[in-house]
């Protein structure tokens, strides 16, 4: 692939656009740069048109960005955002942004954000053009699984770039550390917070796009089994996942809540755990070749993202945070997104994925089979359709310049 | 500087002393409330921390504990009790552990919070030179000394820090002083090549004087000091505020491009980004004069010609952010000294971790002479404030030494 000389024209496609919203950190970084490498970065590339789902006028910034980016304008429908009214793919590249707005929920609780429906809507632009492009899809691929295969099952068979993802396997980490490709991982883990059907998303990327390294690369995961409230401190108690590797991540945390008044930082007792999380749940899942991870969601006890493994031939486990300098007070960017927009940019100039979308096509389907095995009573849920095998990329793509 | 070989007795000495009877510690403090520095770093003895992706207690035993003032929420006798030591009312008799030897292996002074005066330059009169003596007192009567640690700068007086380091080199005790941000994550984790040729450095931070200021200025020379052959003193510095600030940017007397360069590292810049979170290139769109009411320039003037500038932007941004021009790099070398969330506040585990590992090796890890120029740096560029900002010559501060070879900030 050459790198593209003239600016990349593309188009973004968004559920809404609020402050604090997806769209306004990734869409604000194309209009307004952003700090990379110690300057002020502004993209190669130009973000043409704008597609909102949801317009409220209340809390809205896309038309305070349109009047101040004139050369970004709004379009009624997906279409017309990519062929900006011309009747034909007009843009080199889409950025598909389906998270937040006011979207139904269904009986497992999960939010029908309308990804698939969207990138249905542009790859009808593309085959009626003859002509396909990259796209970056933020977050997972879908809530429902089938169509979330035929995403990547369009992507493979018109032949276009998609690369898709949250901004955990891209930003700082603290320490800045990598694991070495073909590390024998025996046991993974990640303790984060948040809910069902979002942030246990961001948890199993956090895990994925560190195991994906490991000896052989990805193959996929044979099942998964979630347990929620007095199910996962049974499951705990019974060393459903490594309480060594617990404690390891959680002393990378940066926002433990302290266990007893008066003290500022506490390594938690079970009894505290107990106490401090109201609402845990984690997904244990096992991968074709043998390895196991627990996704543990910890609301009341962190508030960060946190990765501890078992490497043969290290005696301790392997840690790290990947730190999100989250707007929830401690910042006002979110410059996590930053990476995430830089992890774009090469493949709006090259065409070229800068990881594999595979890793969100299993991140997807294991979010839907977790909600799953919780919907059902927290069975065991075999998962032979996320047989899925890819490379990790060589070089590490998270935020280290 | 440490050397590999003596990194490898200081690791060795921390891994042995796991085997060993505890060292016992005495804490001496101006006040011990929650969220104190006594607290959040006192207490690191009494319960563990998190270090390197593990929980760990030192082998360490507080065995006494003086504080100065006793506010309401005070904590001592609470922790006394439960961790079974004794709250002594005078220092001397803290480090006898009220018996008449000196009775603790180590001293950890905590001179941090607490009411106390500021004089005319709005320095707070922190007795920290005052409880180091009393501890000097009771070491020269016992011809016995252990280490020492001093958190934050070893005095608002240069004279008086001076004495401070003297003392620790007359009577041969390790010392180490100064703030969390040297030792703190950075972001990016980089460290400036030692040895390299710095043309200009700056430095951004935020907060009041005298505690703030302090802070951005160590983290500052925690990275120019390992410049060229090591660091020699400083020989003028001067401060300005206001549109004069603006002025000097405007007339080259500190880099735009470094200060861009320090701002790009910025998760906290304001105006328009706390209004609806955009990012901004704040000073190409000339923002800072209307988000910043009261900035100040810290110039230092060092003796081999670099100049290096913190600049206080309350109004701007909220984070410390660090950038220089290194010679044969050609874009800006820049980094976020992390300041980790209240209450955890993890900066202090990484300078506790520092601390004892001074305890258990008796080397401190990098020199406390960065803590007694940056000391006197400080109180200049205060004296200047009241001198009409005047530049002023300080050949007092031809402070002279090597950086550590080893990185210490946490990267594992």
């Amino acid at each position: 692939m050459s790198t593209t000389t003239k600016r990349p024209k593309l188009a973004a496609v968004a559920t809404t656009f609020f402050k604090y919203s997806h769209a306004q950190h990734i869409v604000d970084r194309f209009l307004d740069g952003y700090g990379w490498a110690g300057k002020h970065h502004r993209p190669r590339m130009d973000l043409v048109s704008l597609y909102v789902d949801q317009v409220n006028p209340k809390t809205d910034l896309s038309r305070e960005r349109a009047t101040r980016h004139p050369d970004m304008k709004i379009y009624p429908t997906i279409a017309e955002a990519l062929t900006l009214g011309t009747g034909k793919l007009a843009v080199d590249g889409v950025v598909l942004i389906g998270e937040h707005g006011k979207y139904e929920r269904n009986e497992k609780g999960q939010t029908k954000y309308p990804r698939w429906e969207f990138f249905e809507q542009i790859v009808d632009v593309y085959r009626k053009s003859g002509k396909s492009v990259p796209i970056f899809n933020d977050k997972h691929l879908s809530w429902n699984w089938e169509w979330a295969r035929k995403m990547y099952d369009t992507s493979r068979e018109l032949g276009f770039a998609f690369m898709a993802g949250s901004s955990l396997p891209v930003t700082w980490r603290t320490p800045s550390v990598e694991m070495p490709l073909g590390s024998r991982i025996r046991e993974a883990l990640c303790v984060c917070y948040g809910g069902v059907d979002s942030y246990d998303y961001h948890g199993l990327e956090t895990i994925q796009c560190i195991v994906e390294r490991r000896r052989g690369g990805e193959s996929g995961v044979k099942w998964i089994q979630a347990y929620r409230g007095t199910q996962f401190w049974d499951a705990y108690e019974k060393g459903a996942w490594s309480r060594e590797l617990m404690e390891s991540a959680l002393c990378r945390s940066h926002t433990l809540t302290p266990s007893r008044a008066g003290f500022n930082d506490t390594l938690p007792t079970t009894a505290d755990m107990k106490r401090l999380v109201k609402d845990p749940v984690a997904y244990c899942y096992e991968h074709t070749d043998g390895l196991k991870c627990a996704m543990l969601l910890m609301s009341g006890l962190v508030r960060d993202f946190n990765f501890a493994a078992h490497v043969e031939g290290q005696r301790r486990p392997w840690s790290t945070q990947m730190y999100l300098p989250m707007p929830d007070g401690r910042t006002t960017l979110a410059s996590f997104f930053s990476p995430l927009v830089n992890n774009m940019e090469p493949m709006f100039l090259t065409g070229k994925p800068t990881y594999p979308v595979e890793r969100t096509l299993l991140t997807t389907g294991l979010t839907a089979a977790g909600v799953d095995s919780l919907f059902r009573k927290q069975v065991r849920v075999e998962t032979p359709h996320l047989a899925i095998k890819y490379q990790p990329t060589k070089e590490s793509t998270f935020w280290r310049t | 500087m440490l050397s590999r070989r003596l990194f490898l007795q200081t690791s060795a000495a921390m891994a042995a002393a796991q085997t060993t009877a505890p060292k016992r510690l005495a804490i001496i403090t101006t006040i011990y409330r929650y969220l104190s520095h006594a607290q959040h770093m006192g207490d690191r003895f009494l319960i563990g921390y998190p270090i390197e992706g593990a929980w760990h207690k030192p082998n360490i035993k507080v065995v006494s504990l003086y504080v100065d003032q006793k506010p309401e929420g005070d904590l001592s006798g609470v922790r006394a009790r439960e961790f079974g030591f004794q709250v002594y009312p005078t220092i001397a008799e803290t480090l006898r552990c009220g018996g008449d030897k000196l009775g603790v292996d180590a001293v950890l002074i905590i001179g941090e919070h607490g009411d106390y005066p500021r004089n005319d330059k709005g320095q707070v009169l922190y007795p920290r030179y005052e409880f180091f003596e009393q501890v000097v007192k009771v070491f020269e009567a016992e011809k016995r000394t252990v280490p020492v640690f001093n958190d934050k700068h070893l005095s608002y007086s240069f004279e008086k820090a001076k004495a401070m380091v003297d003392a620790s080199r007359r009577l041969h005790f390790p010392m180490l002083a100064g703030s969390s941000l040297p030792v703190t994550w950075r972001l990016p984790a980089f460290d400036l090549p030692l040895g390299c040729r710095i043309d200009e450095a700056l430095m951004v931070g935020v907060g009041g004087s005298d505690p703030m200021d302090f802070h951005a200025l160590e983290a500052m020379q925690c990275m120019v000091e390992r410049r060229g052959r090591g660091e020699t003193g400083v020989k003028a510095v001067q401060l300005i505020e206001g549109d004069e600030v603006w002025k000097a940017g405007e007339q080259g007397r500190y880099s735009k491009a470094l200060l861009s360069s320090a701002l790009s590292r910025s998760d906290t810049p304001l105006g328009l980004s706390f209004e609806d979170s955009r990012p901004q290139d704040m000073v190409r769109d000339g923002v800072l004069p209307k988000l910043v009411a009261k900035p100040a320039a810290y110039f230092i003037e060092y003796k081999d010609g670099l100049k290096a500038t913190l600049l206080m932007l309350d109004g701007a941004l909220k984070d410390f952010n660090f950038a220089a021009k290194v010679r044969g790099m050609p874009e800006p070398q820049s980094t976020q000294f992390l300041l980790t969330p209240v209450p955890n506040v993890t900066y202090s585990a990484c300078l506790m971790h520092k601390v004892e590992e001074m305890f258990e090796s008796g080397v401190a890890p990098y020199p406390v002479e960065r803590t007694l120029l940056v000391s006197g740096m400080l109180e200049s560029c205060l004296t200047s404030k009241v001198q009409n900002h005047a530049r002023l010559e300080t050949p007092h501060l031809a402070v002279s030494y090597k950086a550590p070879a080893k990185s210490q900030f946490p990267q594992t």
